[in-house]
């Protein structure tokens, strides 16, 4: 078996949470991501951005975290937005349509900019 | 399909995965076999391959972007391989090979549970899902789907084969 590491971490800026991923979405990504989800929520963000500048790689099993993360968020009237995807990511994203759910950004500057509008 | 040879001399990763020495990787046609290995069926092991597959076809010098969608792809079959073909039995092997024609590669995954049928492809509804009408999960064959220009599933009471297959022509050319 590979070893993969995957960590969340969340911060806050202009009043947008901010989760930074770093290493690999997949099945061992469930716990960081969600904990980082609930983190998150816990300062009442309207909108949650999610950062995969240093996502490496993702499979099915991390999209449907992706899913999971943005079923919660819009029960709990929470925008989600995604910034930093490669060209690869962003095909995935096109491909499952979760941009059509999602406010998809360039960087963290614009969605943070977008969020404040 | 025949249990393949290996040969210990190229074990990897603590013998997660091991290249197929001679075997049976005469090519289809005018195929020509890049590379013949096989994985152990643990949750993970789907990277090696992905990694192993990406190697190989390095020499057809694809794009940047065929290679990324071709190894999500095979690491997507390989995971199902892994799971629901050997139901992650360790000692099952996923048998991997890559095959090069002109104007076509294919990467064919075969594992060892044959008699567990593979589903039809369905567009998982996306809106049910978020509404969660639906589990989250059930992406894996209708990424591959959309990843690849071809996914062919067959097999025989054993085994799944499942034939993965990019168009080549004008691949070199989409600047990506």
């Amino acid at each position: 078996m590979t070893g993969n590491s995957f960590e969340a971490s969340t911060r806050l800026r202009d009043g947008v949470a901010v989760l930074d991923f770093v290493g690999d979405i997949d099945a061992r990504a469930e716990g960081s991501l969600t904990g980082a989800y609930a983190e998150a929520s816990q300062s009442r963000p309207s909108t949650i951005l999610m950062n995969f500048e240093r996502v490496n790689y993702m499979n099915s099993t991390g999209i449907a975290l992706i899913v999971g993360v943005l079923a919660r968020a819009r029960k709990e009237g929470r925008t989600i937005a995604v910034c930093e995807l490669s060209d690869h990511f962003r095909e995935i994203f096109e491909i499952t349509r979760l941009v059509d759910y999602m406010g998809v950004y360039e960087n963290e500057a614009s969605a943070i900019a977008s969020a404040g509008h | 399909m025949r249990q393949a040879d290996y040969d210990g001399s190229h074990e990897q990763a603590g013998g997660a995965m091991r290249q197929v020495e001679g075997g049976d990787a005469a090519p289809k046609g005018e195929e020509r076999v890049l590379a013949h290995f096989s994985i152990s069926s643990e949750p993970g092991n789907e990277r090696l391959a992905m990694q192993q597959v990406t190697d190989a076809v390095q020499e057809l010098a694809l794009p940047q972007r065929t290679i990324k969608r071709l190894g999500t792809a095979v690491a997507e079959a390989t995971m199902n391989a892994i799971e629901h073909g050997n139901q992650n039995r360790a000692e099952l092997p996923v048998e991997i090979q890559v095959l090069a024609s002109e104007g076509r590669l294919t990467v064919q995954i075969v594992d060892q549970g044959g008699h567990r049928p593979i589903p039809d492809v369905t567009t998982p509804d996306l809106e049910a899902k978020l509404a969660e009408l639906d589990r989250p999960r059930g992406w894996g064959l209708f990424l591959i789907k959309n990843l690849v220009d071809e996914m062919e599933v067959g097999g025989d009471e054993l085994h799944h084969v499942l034939r993965l297959s990019l168009h080549l022509e004008g691949a070199a050319s989409d600047g990506q």
